[in-house]
């Protein structure tokens, strides 16, 4: 009974293009460059709502992995890089153990698991971020040792790993808004 | 053949906490070849029955089964989903939802790709079930723009793809507009005559009246009835009425009767009304209509004719829309419309917001009144479920909750979109008694419905609209209004 | 009907490409030009990369998108390379930041749109089963892509129902319009969902017979042209690699 069937695979995709619209919807705020880091805020923070109802009908490991997989391709044809298939994957499989581990029963730790989950979101930086420092040096010939250096520090080494714990928390707190709607509207009215 | 053997069942809903039974103790025996309605009120437990032919139950909804069914002599319990596919098409009820592909030549070809047929053989079966059923013009065309009959005729395609022997076809047409329906049936008569078995659980009965073999009749989820199609259409109307059934002809309708509301004092003038897609002929033209004021006017119309399109630009939701609507010397631009326009659309799950019911009227109210509310609650049946989650309530108590906010919006001109699609006979008269009520209390009310018994029911006027145009308009006083009306309606 | 993210049918007339290189010009564009260092002769060769994507737009005639594509693609490969060392050094960072972001993203993001509004769902789904993706990849991303235009669908319902109760720009409880919006939205998602699980499922979907699949789609002599220009890009980044010893 624990591979997934038919009925699981249906539920992924319906999951995984509730979500995408939403965090779509949400993240278009990123047209304007400057905004761009918000995205690592907001998208965890609205995706709770979806995410939390997906994870209550989850009774099989490698769903989110599955969803994550396909969240990835998406940013891929989409254009945001292929970043986000890996990170997908990753943060998938982790959010999939950590229900596993709690039987798929325990709220706190559904919780816990969406602020894992977000953290998928650092796929859409990693080309920003991860290739800079190259990318100054040879696009800008003749700027100076200075002026790279300068550039760095707009955007540090820590960015990373700043916007990934921004992703985590944001994503806590997501998977707490969505609980609270998730007991308000969606158990109430019968589909959980 | 088909057997059932002392069949209850009962779901379980809210995580197993909720149980409650839909059939009890059910035995029958259906023969291959034959036609067999099943019918009765909202949640007799026919359309369970329909789902225990079709084995999702008990391989796809959860519950409580005791009995056996059989197909074709094989326990269904001890069959998978897939190996009933090969002997059971379903076709459902809301045509938006049983689609898988987004094109309909993908979608007829699904069930033989399920099956491991070889391509070239896929595209022969296609071919030879489009012929068949004669959908070739509907071939190689997005979902998205196909309009609910046309969905239903690739639905039944789609099923006859697998080229099973028996056809559940559970509430097909409660979408669908008149001229759908001859479609539907047209369809349905190839199947017949290919003799396949067929069974249907429906609410109009008109159009099927010349295909039965067979009517069983439920009741409190047990058959009640199981008669032969002669001893079914000897039955007087006034017996079916009394089961809460349907008519079998729409000629008996002529002689319905409704009080007459009383006269107009003042009218809603709709002038030079037009619409259109960018680049594209109109879809809506209409110079000048008038709706009289504190009654009910019925909007009809094949699909297509503009009857949706109608409402959307009257209650001002259309940006392109241009022209004027007049009433009490105000003349209302499409944007002071949306202040005074109300719509209860047809899938009420658009429009119910709130975590309770109260709320869900509270938000619609501009001067919050506590009396008010509970005597609204009290009007519409609705007391007891004041706490509950609107999107948590069956479809007829969601839709009056939907009515219940329309009425507290306090705005002149309320607007339903298909109220009574799917509802079986009381509950289409209770909409209808609604309905009246609200034009009572002096508002204007507009209906767009393909339903002739709603219509004679409670409207007062008909537009009748065709290609975006106001092909006539009457008023319903006499029995020559009535005809001209069922007229419309009758199977071409 | 820009309601739906792959078409569900074809229209307008195009290079016709194999979902197959689309997919590979992407990801050719995702690693040199959204992922790249622009090292050596890699300069030059992302500028030609990048016309891939203006070519597509041109022969299936979206020429204002073609004009929005040259400015910003164009606009800002100019102000890297002579205008942005000239300006003052505040502005300067953040002119660096948008330009390398407009640059980085414009190129994928117009190849996504392409792929996204020039391929059927059903090409899609050939070039997976073609690429021998497994079932559980295929399966539920025909699902997804048979759901975007559903959930649109379903989001501009409501947003009409909330437009007549008076809920939108300028509502009292600006935080409930979020809720208002996408609680029945999922709601009305996720039963439809059930709907189609149980249509499909008793058309034999998830069965123990491998689905066969109708297959359409085949490489073309301009499918082998513009995989080579790609190959191209891998060549020229290994020979940057060596070259820098």
């Amino acid at each position: 009974m624990n591979k997934l069937q038919g009925k699981d695979f249906i539920n992924i995709g319906i999951f995984t293009a509730i979500y995408f619209i939403v965090i779509f919807a949400v993240a278009s705020i990123g047209f304007i460059p400057i905004f761009i880091p918000l995205i690592s805020v907001i998208v965890p923070l609205v995706g709770g709502i979806p995410m939390m109802l997906f994870f209550s009908k989850i009774r099989k490991f490698g769903m989110i992995t599955v969803s994550g997989l396909l969240l990835g391709i998406i940013m891929l044809i989409t254009g945001m890089g292929y970043w986000c298939i890996l990170t997908g994957i990753v943060f998938g499989l982790l959010s999939d153990l950590a229900l596993k581990a709690c039987g798929y029963k325990n709220y706190k730790r559904e919780i816990l698991t969406h602020g894992l989950f977000s953290m998928w979101v650092i796929g859409a930086f990693i080309p920003i971020v991860v290739t800079r420092a190259d990318y100054y040096q040879n696009l800008l010939p003749g700027y100076g040792e200075e002026y790279a250096d300068t550039l760095m520090s707009y955007m540090p080494d820590w960015i990373l790993p700043v916007l990934l714990a921004a992703s985590f928390i944001s994503g806590i707190a997501g998977g707490i808004i969505g609980y609270r709607i998730f007991k308000k509207h969606f158990e109430r009215a019968g589909i959980a | 053949m088909i057997e059932c053997k002392k069949l209850s069942f009962s779901y379980l809903a809210g995580g197993g906490k909720k149980k409650y039974e839909t059939i009890k103790n059910v035995s029958c025996r259906i023969k291959e070849g034959s036609f067999v309605l099943l019918c009765g009120v909202s949640g007799c437990g026919k359309t369970t029955l329909t789902r225990i032919f079709n084995g999702l139950i008990p391989h796809y909804h959860e519950g409580k089964l005791e009995g056996d069914a059989y197909i074709e002599g094989k326990n269904t319990k001890r069959l998978s989903l897939f190996d009933i596919s090969l002997k059971v098409g379903s076709v459902f009820q809301n045509p938006r939802s049983q689609f898988f592909n987004v094109d309909t030549t993908s979608e007829v070809a699904f069930g033989p790709e399920n099956h491991g047929m070889s391509e070239s053989k896929i595209k022969q079966r296609v071919q030879q079930v489009c012929s068949q059923l004669d959908i070739e013009d509907l071939m190689d065309r997005s979902i998205f723009s196909l309009s609910g009959g046309e969905k239903q005729k690739i639905a039944c395609g789609s099923a006859a793809a697998i080229d099973p022997d028996i056809y559940v076809l559970d509430e097909p047409s409660s979408n669908l507009d008149s001229c759908a329906v001859s479609d539907l049936r047209r369809l349905l008569e190839i199947l017949k005559s290919c003799g396949k078995t067929v069974i249907i659980s429906e609410h109009r009965l008109y159009y099927l009246a010349d295909l039965i073999d067979r009517v069983i009749y439920m009741k409190d989820g047990k058959i009640e009835g199981d008669y032969t199609a002669q001893e079914f259409k000897a039955m007087p109307e006034s017996q079916r009425e009394v089961m809460g059934l349907r008519p079998l002809d729409l000629d008996v309708l002529k002689d319905t009767e409704h009080g007459i509301k009383a006269e107009a004092f003042s009218r809603w003038v709709i002038s030079d009304m037009t619409f259109s897609y960018k680049y594209r002929p109109g879809i809506l033209q209409i110079g000048k209509s008038i709706l009289p004021a504190g009654k009910v006017t019925a909007v009809i119309g094949d699909n297509g004719a503009g009857k949706s399109t109608f409402s959307r630009c009257l209650c001002g939701l259309e940006k392109r829309c241009r022209g004027t609507v007049e009433y009490d010397g105000h003349v209302y631009s499409a944007k002071e419309r949306l202040n005074i326009c109300y719509m209860v659309m047809q899938d009420v799950n658009h429009q119910l917001f709130t975590e309770n019911v109260e709320e869900e009227i509270l938000l619609s109210m501009k001067n919050k009144n506590k009396k008010q509310i509970e005597r609204l609650l009290e009007d519409m049946d609705l007391t007891e479920l004041s706490e509950c989650h609107p999107m948590g309530l069956s479809g007829g108590q969601k839709q009056r909750v939907a009515i219940a906010s329309a009425i507290a919006s306090e705005k002149p001109l309320i607007i339903f979109d298909e109220p009574t699609s799917g509802l079986d006979l009381f509950h289409m008269r209770k909409v209808a008694n609604v309905v009246n009520e609200i034009a009572d209390q002096g508002r204007t009310v507009l209906v767009v419905t393909h339903d002739p018994e709603f219509i004679l029911r409670c409207c007062d006027h008909v537009i009748h609209l065709s290609a975006g145009r106001v092909y006539e308009s009457y008023p319903l006083r006499d029995r020559r209004d009535r005809i001209r009306l069922l007229d419309f309606f009758m199977l071409k | 009907m820009a309601k739906e993210l792959l078409a569900s049918c074809r229209d307008g007339s195009s290079i016709i490409l194999d979902p197959r290189t689309k997919l590979a010009v992407l990801i050719t564009i995702s690693i040199f030009i959204l992922g790249g260092s622009y090292e050596g002769i890699m300069q030059y060769y992302i500028i030609i990369l990048a016309f891939i994507p203006l070519i597509l737009l041109l022969s299936s005639g979206k020429r204002k998108a073609s004009v929005i594509y040259i400015v910003i693609f164009g606009g800002s490969l100019c102000l890297e390379l002579f205008i942005l060392s000239m300006l003052p050094s505040p502005v300067n960072y953040i002119a660096v930041t948008i330009t390398g972001i407009l640059l980085r993203f414009a190129p994928g993001i117009v190849m996504g749109y392409l792929l996204v509004t020039d391929t059927t769902v059903s090409e899609f789904m050939d070039a997976m089963d073609k690429l021998h993706m497994p079932r559980f990849i295929t399966m539920p991303m025909s699902v997804m892509f048979r759901f975007f235009p559903t959930v649109a669908e379903e989001w501009s319902c409501i947003g009409d129902a909330m437009k007549m109760r008076g809920i939108g720009l300028g509502y009292r409880r600006a935080g409930h319009i979020l809720e208002y919006r996408l609680v029945p939205m999922m709601i009305c998602s996720v039963r439809i969902g059930e709907e189609l699980s149980a249509a499909a499922l008793t058309r034999g979907l998830g069965g123990p017979i491998k689905r066969t699949n109708v297959c359409d789609i085949g490489f073309h002599i301009q499918d082998i042209f513009i995989l080579f220009v790609c190959a191209g890009a891998y060549v020229a980044q290994i020979y940057v690699l060596i070259t820098r010893g």
